[in-house]
């Protein structure tokens, strides 16, 4: 029988995945996936909390959640849609015009 | 029983979403016309939103089961973002005269980004927190990457997105450590858990993410990486935003968090806190002096000006809140007169670049007046603004026994006067690149003498400001 410990556990190796996908990722495909994987992590535990402290207001919030991390992709897809128009190419290192 | 709701408290963000309602109606109805009929109408709603702003004042109260609370720093801050709001109006009207894209979205986006300030101003509750600083960040993403033709606005707007997102992924993730220790996303339930278990391991690392979050808001070393490419690459009105709104946001938060939820912890933060604040300062200071963009210049100056608020949050008294919320004001008039000025000249010169501003002062006197008054004042030259918001935040550093940090920061307006003084050299010495006198219509010259009047008598009469400030802060001690 799983613990609370097991859950976090899990939502720490995910959170965690999706740090350094966002850090290590060329692609911005896979920077927004790993973007994903943040929110989602952080809706595991929320459910995981609110089923072992018996309070339904992590479950809630994972609701508003998901709404806002939709939200964020559909953008974050849309940016990456005029990024290909403009510049023909969705890697992140290509993203160096503004430097001084 | 249906429990008794005040609206009057929630009004402003209620008009909001029917001016909102209204406008994308109207835009349906009305179709595409030259006349920028949206702008006009946003800034008519506005003034009617300031007159409910007084109307409203002294109505404290809560709602939503407590989720929701208007006290007097909520109230003060309200009118901090309409204010804002009112001279980005005016520089997004001026600044998509010289653009062919349809503009009408972006006074859309605009409302949107305000009532997430607004609500961010309000959040008694992690949830509505979470929930409104997403409001508000996702609307700059899309009006940051919003000159689709521009490859810069684009870049700015991806890199924005996906450092904003990682820091509400961060903040997220945070707040469900807090839920779980807490047992509630309330702010008063974990303020008594706090007080009750101030070592609890959960807590801390909640704590320690939720900072995070809050330090990419405002802007501060180490998260402060994509202030630079955004500020240069997003339109200016957007860049006005967020130097102002966006970090006036980031410190609300983090007022009501550090002088609020966090109180217990604050003795063992103050080392922490001065210590960004002076490497924050440092940094943004230090990397403004080699820049050429006047966008990126005043990005790198806005670390700074972080790192100066910073300040007064490590001293953690009342006086250091309300030097934070008093700086913060006289922030708003500089700063915004600055860009205002910058969209100006922007739509004549289609450029950001410094070295075109050679002989500003004989092409226009009042822009020039502007930039030069706007430059003294963020760099804290008496009698302006900005500096007595700095003196008061050196004030609040020093009875705290900070005396170290309020050094440093002396240094660093030293600093920062070598770099905005080659602004000023330019403007004022510099031959001009061309002789074409630069025309202001009325209104934006009125809007100048705003800003220009709030930058110099905020810094000559600082007694009512101050009091203004003490009073927002109050209800927190």
């Amino acid at each position: 029988m799983p613990g609370l410990s097991h859950y976090l556990i899990l939502s720490g190796i995910l959170f965690s995945i999706g740090l350094v996908g966002v850090t290590t990722s060329r692609n911005v495909l896979k920077i927004l996936l790993s973007l994903e994987l943040l929110l989602n992590a952080a809706n595991l535990s929320f459910v995981a909390f609110s089923r072992y402290n018996g309070d339904y207001t992590g479950q809630l919030v994972v609701f508003f959640v998901m709404l806002v991390a939709a939200a964020e992709v559909a953008i974050g897809l849309a940016i990456v849609v005029l990024m290909y128009r403009n510049a023909k190419t969705i890697q992140a290192d290509d993203l160096k015009e503004l430097r001084w | 029983m249906i429990p008794n709701i005040h609206w009057n408290l929630i009004s402003l963000e209620t008009t909001i979403t029917a001016v909102l309602a209204l406008f994308i109606l109207l835009d349906i109805l009305i179709g595409k016309t030259q006349k920028d009929w949206m702008g006009n109408l946003s800034l008519v709603a506005l003034f009617a939103m300031i007159l409910m702003w007084f109307r409203g004042d002294h109505i404290w109260g809560q709602m939503f089961s407590g989720m929701y609370i208007v006290d007097s720093l909520a109230w003060f801050f309200k009118g901090f973002f309409l204010l804002t709001m009112f001279f980005v109006l005016v520089m997004t009207q001026q600044f998509f005269r010289s653009l062919e894209q349809r503009k009408d979205e972006f006074y859309l986006l605009l409302w949107l980004a305000l009532l997430g300030m607004l609500l961010i101003a309000s959040s008694a509750d992690f949830l509505l927190l979470f929930i409104s600083i997403e409001i508000l960040t996702v609307s700059l993403y899309v009006m940051t990457a919003y000159l689709k033709r521009d490859k810069h606005s684009i870049e700015a707007g991806m890199k924005y997105l996906i450092l904003g997102a990682l820091a509400s992924g961060l903040f997220l993730y945070g707040i469900s450590f807090l839920y779980g220790a807490a047992h509630s996303t309330r702010f008063v339930v974990i303020q008594q858990f706090v007080a009750d278990q101030p070592t609890n391991p959960m807590l801390l690392f909640g704590f320690v993410l939720i900072f995070s979050a809050i330090g990419f808001k405002i802007a501060s070393v180490p998260f402060h990486l994509w202030v630079p490419d955004v500020y240069q690459g997003a339109p200016t009105p957007v860049t006005a935003l967020l130097s102002v709104g966006s970090k006036a946001a980031g410190f609300v938060i983090l007022l009501r968090l550090l002088f609020g939820v966090f109180a217990p912890l604050h003795d063992h933060l103050t080392l922490i806190l001065a210590i960004l604040s002076a490497v924050t300062m440092c940094y943004g200071n230090l990397a403004a002096i080699p820049q050429k963009n006047i966008k990126r210049l005043l990005g790198y100056s806005s670390i700074g000006h972080a790192g100066y608020l910073l300040m007064g949050a490590a001293a953690g008294s009342t006086l250091g809140a309300a030097a934070i919320t008093f700086y913060l004001l006289g922030y708003l008039f500089t700063n915004l007169g600055a860009f205002l000025v910058i969209v100006l000249y922007f739509v004549v010169s289609k450029n950001d670049e410094i070295s075109d501003y050679s002989g500003l002062s004989q092409r226009s006197p009042l822009l020039a007046c502007a930039l030069f008054l706007a430059l003294m004042s963020l760099a804290g030259i008496p009698p302006m603004a900005g500096f007595f918001g700095k003196f008061s935040l050196f004030i609040a550093a020093v009875q705290n026994g900070l005396v170290w940090l309020a050094f440093v920061g002396a240094a660093n307006v030293i600093i920062s006067l070598y770099y905005y003084l080659m602004v000023v050299k330019r403007i004022y010495i510099d031959p001009p690149i061309s002789a074409y006198p630069i025309s202001v219509s009325w209104p934006v010259r009125l809007t100048l003498w705003l800003a220009m009047a709030g930058m110099i008598g905020i810094g000559i009469f600082q007694g009512p400001f101050l009091d203004i400030a003490l009073a927002a802060v109050k209800g927190m001690f």
